[in-house]
């Protein structure tokens, strides 16, 4: 009978991801139906393009080299930030999980920059930095307290118990963190990691959008939008979307192989 | 060299759990503490292992020991395998990792831990961590091996068997074992010597050396029997 009952439940489990799927497939065509239906009433091709009228203006933009650079330059700009905001908020944030004094140290700032809207931070930046920088430097300020805080809960997963038998055995201390905290820590980086990411994308095209870089999705965002060319802003921005959807799922494999192999 | 723990007594705050505990300890002795739950059993293995110092008394003989460990709950890091996880803990025994891995698996051979031993722990049974745990606690070089509780959460077949595994391995290394328990049959099953606490505050209420060979000590046995009656007796006050 247990047998019987696991095949029901793993048959269930299969059931249930393929009607998962399903429901998303239904969603997406009611979105797309929706924005249809949208720009059939509004009938005005600058207020709101139909799907098809940007999906046309999409591929008519993708072979061409400014777009390609474009978001080569983007998505390089999205990496820096991105790889930035990992490694400074890994380290403030572990830091900050194992030294109530460095914790209380930053505090302040990490409230900061946390309270701090993005486009304000963006034209501060303006002033500081090359308009190529500036979305680098606010992706990375925006997403590093996300890291930190990740990270700040992963210096402290190591169970106390494992802990108190590694002291007993007077395991040293370098063992200890390489082989005790840092793997238990390391499902909070990831979340911490994946987080960032998605916000790096974000702030990096809000940033090109404002300081107009010669080679970015932003600055072809903020030109489309200057020339009233609806259909080519819609392009453009799904451009970042697929770009930022295509790394978080790289990522989650990564993540999911390094689960895998028991790191 | 013989070790002893004199007149030993340990407050927390106003309650008092050990109230003037004496024990002398030969060398490569099985000595089992039986004592009801939460009687000071815990407390009084910290003692012995020097890991509590704020006790009243005098410990003896115990200056150069080195110390090894059986939890009731395994202790294993889960991503790593028991041979990882015995290296892990042999890091602090200055043993290098050449040295360090014959040893572990000297006691692998014998654990019956056989094709599990480089499988992560997160994916074996209980009682295979069990039998990770005695590796590990064996593989360090250590003059007391102190257990505390050690075979508590396993059912009757899983713990006569890691009792067999945890006595073959002790054949190998002639250090002190020290069982704290509440289990007078888990006490003569294993003990050269049982050593009996009272309620709290505790005190050695008896002790005695427990002769009869292993194989004629299961239960029911008229030698068992009579020390069965003799340590329920003191554990019920009767």
């Amino acid at each position: 009978m247990p047998f019987t009952r696991n095949t029901e439940t793993i048959a269930g489990e299969g059931q249930g991801a393929t009607k998962k799927r399903l429901v998303g497939i239904v969603s997406v065509v009611f979105l797309v139906a929706l924005w249809q239906i949208g720009a059939a009433v509004v009938g005005k091709e600058i207020i709101l393009p139909s799907p098809a009228r940007v999906l046309a203006e999409f591929i008519s933009l993708a072979p061409t080299g400014e777009f390609l650079t474009a978001v080569l330059s983007t998505f390089l700009r999205g990496l820096e930030a991105f790889a930035a905001s990992c490694i400074v908020g890994a380290l403030a944030g572990f830091a900050s999980g194992r030294s109530e004094t460095v914790r209380a140290a930053l505090a302040p700032l990490l409230t900061t920059i946390r309270a701090t809207p993005v486009l304000a931070l963006i034209l501060l930046a303006l002033f500081w930095f090359p308009s190529g920088f500036v979305p680098i430097f606010s992706a990375f300020l925006m997403a590093f307290p996300v890291m930190a805080a990740s990270a700040m809960q992963g210096a402290r997963a190591a169970p106390p118990e494992l802990l108190e038998m590694a002291r007993l055995f007077k395991v040293p201390r370098a063992k200890v963190f390489f082989e005790l905290r840092l793997p238990a820590a390391s499902p909070y980086f990831a979340a911490g990691a994946r987080a960032s990411l998605g916000l790096s994308w974000k702030v990096v095209v809000a940033g090109e959008v404002l300081a107009q870089p010669r080679l970015a999705i932003g600055s072809g965002l903020q030109s489309s939008r200057v020339l009233l060319d609806t259909p080519r802003v819609f392009a453009w921005a799904l451009a970042a979307i697929l770009l930022c959807g295509l790394t978080e799922w790289i990522f989650g494999r990564i993540v999911t192989r390094g689960a895998a192999d028991g790191i | 060299m013989a070790y002893s723990l004199i007149a030993i007594r340990r407050s927390f705050g106003d309650l008092l759990v050990l109230d003037g505990v004496d024990i002398e300890i030969p060398p490569s002795q099985l000595l089992v503490i039986l004592g009801p739950s939460g009687c000071g059993k815990t407390t009084l293995l910290k003692i012995v292992a020097g890991l509590d110092p704020a006790f009243e008394g005098r410990r003896e003989g115990f200056e150069r020991a080195r110390f090894s460990f059986v939890f009731q709950d395994h202790r294993l890091l889960p991503w790593k395998s028991a041979v990882e996880n015995a290296l892990f803990a042999l890091s602090g025994s200055g043993l290098s990792r050449a040295e360090a891995l014959t040893r572990i698996e000297r006691y692998v051979g014998l654990s019956g831990l056989g094709g599990h031993a480089d499988r992560p722990i997160r994916e074996l049974s209980g009682g295979m961590r069990q039998r990770a745990s005695l590796v590990r606690a064996f593989a360090m070089p250590a003059d007391f091996l102190l257990l505390d509780e050690a075979f508590q959460s396993v059912d009757l077949k899983r713990k006569r068997e890691l009792m067999g595994v945890f006595l073959d391995l002790r054949a190998m290394e002639r250090n002190v074992s020290i069982l704290v328990t509440h289990d007078p049959a888990e006490a003569l099953w294993l003990a050269d010597r049982v050593i009996v606490l009272s309620d709290r505050p505790a005190r050695v209420i008896d002790a005695f050396d427990v002769d009869t060979p292993r194989e004629r000590r299961e239960p029911g046995t008229p030698e068992v029997a009579t020390l069965e009656r003799r340590l329920n007796a003191a554990l019920l006050g009767l």
